[in-house]
């Protein structure tokens, strides 16, 4: 591809606005939407998941780690051959992708690019609760936050009676919960009796043990309670392990074997949540992108821009959504990356929005500290 | 007074703990000195163990993915190979086994209870290998022996540590208008300037503004790593002329002359002395000691030691467990996961941690199942100590410690895996209750709970018994 900056963003969103939110009250809209962010720790490299087809400096810059067999998405985009639920689902507009987007985060620091991907804000560890956790609070969407993690991510803080499920290593039994519920009756706890209340009324089939690195059985959990109408409405999931600075590879390499795991995730939601996945939307959410210009190692290092692979019957078509920065040297992010041309958090507002049925522009103010992020709803998501 | 004193200002009674007729004065004593570390297996050094990060650092980095560039598979091989070499693995463990034979035989257990506070106080968060090489020696090194000196002694080795540097990036900084910045067009890293008031001294009530941040982070620029080819980050931390920021600097009001290295101790020395940080840090001992929202009541006294001594850390902690003592029973705290633990394996003796002959390594394979079982416990009861996931360390409110999971592993850990650990001479009904009794006050009424059980000494029987004692709302809360 030898494209120049395109203007896909003029138009849309502003008639939207304009025209006031007003919620469709169909049947549709009564169902329960579902809302699944999948962490990618470490950064999640964008050119490699969504790989720009036929651009010479990409493949000059990226001798060794070039992907063959790529999957087509358009006469401009492919997709990692490791992302093919990805692509099964984009052949029925239930896939699609954000691309050259980032959180306004230049820094390249894990630490911080992470905490600032969770709290939505400017600057690292200022903000101790989560861009989720008050776009449900906001939304008044209490105890319907589920983490597959074991401490409740900084992402979902924020919104009290969030459940998690990382179940441990062995069985704990019913009686031994209904004695300790017993003795904690007398007691003006009343956090640890309402958390005992949650416990027992968990459904069975999150009481038993499992072995929590089996992301297969977690994820499989997680799809059985979304489905379930009176379920969780939001999930979030963690994934680590994108830093890739050695033998990244191409189809193969250890960045592959991350967009694997992600796929499995997806995979897993897909088949089990049934009729439910038309009222789903995923996400994923990462700190930064990779340098455009393979390292010593044939890995990448830190960069800016990245992508948001996105699956679910809520989304609009199958696209990527773009302003496309390029990848001319002058183009680049401080010489060296994608940049990023959309805030991703406006794609966050505006799913939240959406899924949350509440105004963005409300959702912008008590969430993003009104920052300026435009409403993507109307390009990207069913509304 | 109730029994639960010793575990609210330390671990409990052990079975061979002689119960103390004068519990303040009991607890007022053993704060004056350093206590030795108890640990009869190996107890690395902070240099050492920095020397292993850069070995396994640079073999990585400079030598493996070179060497391995188009092999993955083979790449990770190698790098496994090199992390069993440099004990990359076996480190934390061994540390995790310092600290927990520490609080579970040391005769100043309050002491300890501080040394755990301050380790978190002054926090290394999860990153890069500091888990792995770092944290532990750390808090050994440079949090330990300034105990017993001033709050702004303990400040002032923090801020130029190794660990703290390397977690905050302060190395990264570079004064725009120094020598390198001028040359090289970097600039700051506000990183560890920003916790440096936010976390470890004035805290945003003080007021400072995003100039004070800059301003400060002026004044440290130049405090960094002494970077060579082959310690890469690892090597001592020292003062880079080239990197400090020229010119006068004001931080809080307070205007600070151009002096090169000797600028850091005097903002230190006005931030560590400032009313607001004396307040916040005094509030956030009084939390961790007395209760998660702490009266000014509970606070004044503390504070007032605090100016009386300018800051001598002895008379704050003195303080603190006089406050802790006078408000004992009239107050709750719940404890976070570790520190409940601990407090299981003094007062029932459990088999934590390993033996130290048995924690020997030897750099060729990985650890044992039994070497790394303790830091699996921690890992799973949700409080693995060096991996707090941000600077401001764990929590130490209960809320933040009660979820759905993290409470049933608390269940899970009680009744599964504690029964193991119990020693096969401790497994006698009687041996339980006469643990309770030291260490409760309505013991009787915790033995009938368990009393259906008491012929059992089968791991399920014991898992019974434990499962319901560990958990009761006297256990997880003082």
């Amino acid at each position: 591809m030898n494209c120049t900056r395109r203007n896909f963003l003029i138009g849309g969103s502003t008639t939207l606005f304009l025209s006031g939110f007003f919620p469709k009250l169909s049947f549709a809209s009564m169902q329960k939407k579902n809302l699944i962010i999948i962490s990618l720790r470490g950064g999640m490299d964008g050119l490699t998941a969504v790989p720009v087809i036929g651009d010479k400096r990409l493949k000059k810059l990226r001798k060794k780690l070039i992907l063959e067999d790529v999957l087509k998405l358009n006469s401009d985009f492919g997709l990692h051959p490791k992302l093919e639920i990805f692509h099964e689902l984009w052949q029925n507009d239930k896939a699609a992708f954000v691309h050259a987007t980032n959180i306004p985060y230049t820094g390249r620091s894990h630490f911080d690019g992470q905490n600032l991907m969770e709290t939505g804000a400017h600057i690292p560890y200022k903000e101790k609760t989560g861009w989720l956790g008050r776009g449900l609070l906001a939304s008044d969407i209490v105890g319907k936050g589920l983490a597959i993690s074991l401490p409740m991510p900084l992402l979902l803080r924020g919104v009290p009676q969030n459940n998690n499920f990382f179940p441990s290593p062995d069985f704990v039994e019913t009686k031994l919960i209904d004695q300790i519920y017993d003795e904690f009756k007398g007691d003006h706890n009343e956090l640890i009796k309402s958390t005992l209340d949650t416990i027992r009324q968990r459904p069975l089939s999150m009481q038993i043990a499992t072995d929590s690195d089996n992301r297969k059985k977690l994820a499989l959990e997680a799809a059985k309670q979304l489905k379930d109408q009176s379920g969780p409405r939001v999930a979030v999931f963690e994934l680590d392990g994108f830093d890739t600075h050695a033998a990244q590879g191409g189809v193969d390499g250890a960045h592959a074997d991350e967009l694997e795991e992600v796929n499995e995730i997806v995979k897993i939601l897909y088949e089990n949540l049934g009729q439910a996945f038309d009222n789903t939307l995923i996400l994923t959410l990462t700190e930064f992108g990779r340098t455009i210009k393979q390292n010593g190692g044939y890995g990448t290092e830190h960069g800016y821009g990245s992508a948001i692979l996105m699956a679910g019957g809520l989304l609009k078509k199958s696209q990527v959504y773009t302003d496309w920065p390029g990848l001319k040297k002058k183009e680049l992010f401080e010489g060296r990356d994608l940049n990023s041309t959309i805030d991703s958090r406006a794609v966050y507002n505006s799913a939240m929005s959406m899924c949350f049925d509440k105004d963005p522009e409300f959702l912008r103010r008590k969430v993003f500290w009104g920052d300026d992020l435009p409403d993507l709803t109307e390009e990207l998501f069913k509304i | 007074m109730s029994l639960n004193f010793f575990r609210r200002v330390a671990f409990g009674l052990s079975p061979s703990d002689k119960k103390p007729d004068d519990p303040l004065p009991w607890a007022l004593n053993q704060l004056n000195t350093v206590p030795e570390f108890l640990w009869p297996g190996s107890i690395p050094t902070e240099k050492e163990l920095r020397k292993k990060y850069g070995e396994w650092v640079y073999g990585d980095r400079e030598v493996l993915r070179k060497k391995f560039k188009n092999d993955k598979n083979e790449y990770k091989k190698a790098k496994d190979d090199l992390r069993l070499k440099t004990g990359e693995r076996y480190f934390e463990l061994n540390e995790h086994a310092i600290r927990h034979y520490q609080t579970k035989y040391s005769q100043q257990p309050v002491f300890e209870r501080f040394w755990l506070f301050w380790g978190n106080h002054f926090a290394i968060s999860e990153k890069d290998f500091l888990a792995e090489f770092s944290t532990g020696p750390y808090q050994r090194e440079i949090i330990r022996p300034n105990m017993v000196k001033t709050f702004e002694d303990m400040v002032q080795s923090v801020t130029t540590s190794w660990c703290m540097i390397h977690h905050l990036d302060n190395s990264e900084s570079v004064g725009p208008n120094s020598r390198r910045g001028l040359e090289s067009r970097d600039t700051i890293n506000e990183n560890h300037a920003r916790e440096l008031l936010e976390l470890h001294t004035v805290s945003p009530s003080a007021g400072y503004t995003q100039e004070d941040v800059i301003q400060l982070a002026y004044i440290m620029t130049g405090w960094g790593h002494k970077w060579s080819r082959k310690n890469l980050e690892t090597g001592d931390v020292w003062f880079d002329q080239e990197k400090h920021q020229k010119g006068d600097k004001q931080v809080l009001g307070v205007k600070y002359k151009n002096d090169a290295k000797r600028e850091l101790a005097k903002v230190i020395h006005d931030l560590a002395t400032h009313p607001v940080c004396i307040e916040f840090v005094s509030t956030k001992l009084c939390r961790h000691f007395i209760t998660d929202e702490p009266t000014s009541e509970m606070i004044n006294p503390v504070i007032e030691a605090w100016n009386k001594s300018n800051g001598n850390l002895i008379d704050i902690h003195k303080a603190v467990i006089k406050q802790a003592f006078k408000y004992n029973d009239t107050t709750h705290k719940f404890h976070p996961p570790e520190i409940w633990l601990m407090q299981l394996s003094r007062m029932f003796d459990l088999n934590i941690p390993l033996s130290s002959d048995r924690m020997n390594y030897n750099f060729k394979s990985r650890p044992t199942n039994r070497q790394g079982q303790l830091s699996w416990i921690l890992r799973e009861i949700g409080h693995s100590p060096y991996r707090a996931k941000q600077p401001n360390g764990w929590s130490d409110v209960e809320a933040d410690w009660v979820s759905p999971e993290l409470l049933l592993r608390r269940f899970w850990f009680a009744s599964v895996e504690l029964p193991r650990l119990v020693k096969s001479k401790n497994q006698l009904h009687d041996f339980i209750l006469n643990c309770l009794k030291n260490n409760f006050d309505n013991y009787e009424s915790m033995a009938s709970l368990i009393h259906q059980f008491r012929f059992g000494t089968t791991e399920k029987d014991l898992g019974r018994k434990f499962g319901v004692i560990c958990n009761l709302p006297g256990v997880l809360k003082v």
